[in-house]
């Protein structure tokens, strides 16, 4: 059994006017939650329907669980939630359901019963209403992603791939997604999905790959790369509201590339050269109130800005990551 | 395999289960029903309505001609009729005047129907005179005239010195049955050609429909799953030729099971026809339905599957590479024309179907699945064009899944502009 959920080498994927997928490379390991992380057109859903053999990549390897993903056998252990969601809309949900678990191979019979836990789970079903009855027309947007939800989940796949899990969804509706994610991941599965929600991704994720224009942008776990990017960052609390004085110091080039002030609450970034001893030295020699002084690791939100910025997102595209 | 048989039953289910299938299934045979049985019914029943009854003969003729026409309208055909209302006043002419007015004021007051003046001179000259409220219509003035025409001619007979009782048996007008033979240019061409002509056009027409009607439902199968962004999910799961596979047979079994059913309950119907029609006091009138042989009638449903295949693969492509339904419409033309030219060339093979014309378009893949049929069920048609015209098919058949699986595989994920034949070409080189 490999280690590896999967193993992308050298893809890349063109269509006519743009290169929409370039060398990417990336592991995702075994058991872990990992999160694709890119803004819109930055490659995310390419690189998932390659990984699916929904498209051919124009170059490179993908292997998905230890095969080739071109082996037909892998289809059923992966399930799927594409970004762009939609359901058989006259269908009742149930039958919808189960004409999903049975492309994977899941008898009819074992697949009514794990679509009432399923239903029941999400509060789909409930003593007062059984939405499975109900045609998929009469459900809300939000419903409607909860079935298709349900839909990648019946055959019970060793990997699930989520794109854009969260969007159109309600607080409520998104924890109960988080929580599925999190027992999934108990449970030894691994989970990919691709975002540009990066709190999402911060809270949920093992490891990450952040894609900007086609390409890797940096990849690891969450902690490795916090360490690489959090050597210049201090938080900075004080007792009173800032003095002129300590305003000065902050507002110090040489010392501090960037203070984002929240009034009491400092997150402050260090300039290059800075020194994180030479700027508590010379706050507490200007009498300020130092509660809290700690280097910390940055935001994943943050990292995404400086590594990618604005000029990541690429106008025009086709829409589809 | 199992994921096949997991789209068939979608397919199949989803669309039997339609309030549109139900009604299409219900309704066609009871369509069917009322066009056998409701025009015998309507002919029966003007027959019947033909009221020559309670009217006035008013004999002048001193011969008993009008107990002759008394009873010769009586022995009309189809339905036994009470011919004693019809009264006959025997009287001399200087009755007549008075008779006359005294039958108007009946005919007025409704009373009776008309009264016939039956003058002396009848034996010579043949003229008689009527009035009525029916003198407008033909059919009972005819019948009136016919039996004046029998009571003359029985009493001419008599008065040869016939015996009365064989006049009476030999004049006693009797229904006629002509049997019309159709004969062609091959000679002839059996019984009841004009039968023979709607019924071989009904087999052509039907199959056009269903051929029709059926591929679009699969075209807009794959639309629906395009629009409504399913097709993402299920390709991910089945390969698309599985999915296009299971398609094609899913809506190809619906439209089998349409068909049997309506051919059986048809079936049923002709065989309850006669009991129905007796309970509409309709005797029954010998009106044959041509009969198909067995293996003609499997050559039939063997032109319809593979006309569907045919055009189900074109539609479906046609679903993958548009947006909507109007892109759908525009985009169907072609094969559209395809199947509304062959059936133009349903009336040319009516009148000949044995000419260079019917012989090569209904080899041609493209009309074959009308046409032959239609051929088929007209005249003898040699093996060798039947086996050419299955064979054209199934080549033209097998390219066509080729080219749409593929138009199929790329389409089906691709949104936006409508792809030109260019871009076309290279989806099917490029998934190839």
């Amino acid at each position: 059994m490999s280690e590896a959920a999967i193993e992308i080498r050298n893809v890349e994927k063109r269509y006519a006017a743009h290169v929409a997928v370039r060398d990417l490379s990336l592991v995702v390991p075994r058991g872990t939650v990992y999160g694709l992380l890119g803004p819109n057109g930055a490659g995310k859903t390419t690189t998932i329907r390659m990984i699916l053999d929904i498209i051919e990549p124009d170059r490179g390897t993908i292997d998905v669980l230890g095969r080739s993903h071109r082996d037909r056998s892998v289809q059923d252990d992966v399930g799927y939630l594409p970004e762009e969601r939609g359901l058989y809309r006259k269908m009742q949900v149930r039958r919808v359901l189960r004409f999903l678990a049975e492309l994977k191979g899941v008898k009819a019979k074992e697949a009514d019963r794990r679509i009432d836990e399923w239903l029941e789970r999400l509060t789909l079903r409930t003593a007062g209403k059984d939405w499975g009855a109900a045609k998929v027309d009469e459900l809300s947007r939000g419903m409607q992603q909860k079935v298709q939800f349900i839909g990648a989940l019946l055959h019970d796949p060793e990997l699930v791939m989520l794109d854009e899990p969260f969007s159109g969804l309600d607080p409520v509706n998104a924890q109960a997604l988080k929580d599925t994610v999190v027992e999934l991941k108990r449970r030894g599965k691994t989970v990919i999905f691709s975002t540009h929600l990066m709190e999402n991704a911060e809270r949920l994720c093992d490891a990450v790959c952040i894609i900007a224009r086609g390409e890797k942008v940096l990849d690891g776990t969450v902690s490795d790369v916090k360490a690489a990017h959090g050597a210049r960052s201090v938080a900075l609390a004080l007792d009173a509201d800032a003095s002129p004085a300590v305003k000065a110091i902050l507002g110090d080039r040489s010392l501090v590339t960037r203070a984002d002030d929240s009034n009491r609450f400092f997150e402050i970034e260090l300039a290059d050269g800075g020194d994180a001893g030479v700027l508590l030295r010379r706050l507490v020699e200007a009498g300020a109130p130092v509660r809290r002084f700690e280097r910390v690791q940055p935001s994943l939100h943050r990292i995404f800005l400086d590594r990618v910025g604005a000029s990541g997102v690429e106008a025009g595209m086709s829409g589809h990551g | 395999m199992a994921r096949l048989w997991a789209v068939i039953k979608r397919e199949y289910l989803e669309r039997v289960r339609t309030k549109w299938f139900l009604i299409a299934t219900v309704f066609a045979p009871l369509f069917f029903g009322m066009i056998t049985i409701f025009p015998i019914w309507l002919t029966a029943r003007s027959a019947r309505n033909v009221d020559v009854n309670n009217i006035l003969v008013l004999d002048a003729s001193g011969r008993g001609i009008g107990k002759r026409v008394q009873f010769a309208l009586g022995s009309g055909p189809m339905t036994e009729r009470d011919t004693g209302k019809t009264q006959v006043i025997e009287l001399d002419t200087t009755q007549l005047a008075a008779a006359e007015l005294a039958a108007l004021d009946a005919v007025v007051k409704r009373e009776r129907r008309g009264y016939l003046v039956v003058p002396p001179t009848i034996m010579s000259d043949t003229v008689a005179r009527y009035a009525g409220r029916n003198a407008s219509s033909l059919v009972e003035i005819g019948r009136i005239s016919a039996a004046l025409r029998d009571g003359i001619l029985a009493t001419r007979l008599e008065e040869e010195g016939m015996n009365a009782g064989r006049v009476m048996q030999l004049t006693s007008s009797r229904r006629i049955e002509l049997s019309a033979d159709q004969i062609g240019d091959r000679g002839r061409e059996g019984r009841g050609g004009l039968v023979k002509y709607f019924f071989s056009f009904t087999i052509a027409f039907l199959l056009y429909m269903s051929i029709f009607l059926y591929s679009q439902n699969v075209m807009r199968s794959v639309l629906e799953e395009k629009q409504t962004r399913v097709a993402e999910v299920i390709v991910s799961s089945v390969r698309t030729d599985t999915l296009l596979a299971g398609k094609v047979i899913g809506v190809g079994a619906v439209g089998i099971t349409q068909q049997i059913l309506w051919i059986a309950t048809s079936v049923a119907l002709l065989y309850l026809r006669a009991p129905i029609l007796r309970a509409l006091k309709i005797m029954n009138p010998a009106i044959s339905i041509p009969s198909i042989p067995l293996s003609v009638a499997l050559l039939l449903l063997l032109f319809f599957v593979l006309g569907f295949l045919l055009y189900s693969a074109l539609f479906a492509s046609v679903g993958a590479m548009v947006n909507d339904d109007r892109e759908a419409q525009q985009a169907q033309q072609p094969f559209t024309l395809l199947l509304v030219g062959t059936i133009i060339l349903v009336q040319p093979l009516l009148i000949n179907p044995s000419s260079d014309l019917a012989v090569w378009s209904s080899i041609f893949p493209f009309s074959a699945a009308v046409l032959m049929p239609l051929r088929l069920s007209m005249t003898s048609v040699p093996a060798w064009q039947v086996v050419a015209s299955i064979a054209a098919m199934l080549v033209m058949i097998a390219v066509a899944i080729w080219i749409a699986a593929r138009i199929y595989r790329v389409g089906l994920l691709m949104y936006g502009k409508r792809p030109t034949l260019g871009e076309l070409a290279r989806w099917v080189r490029r998934s190839a």
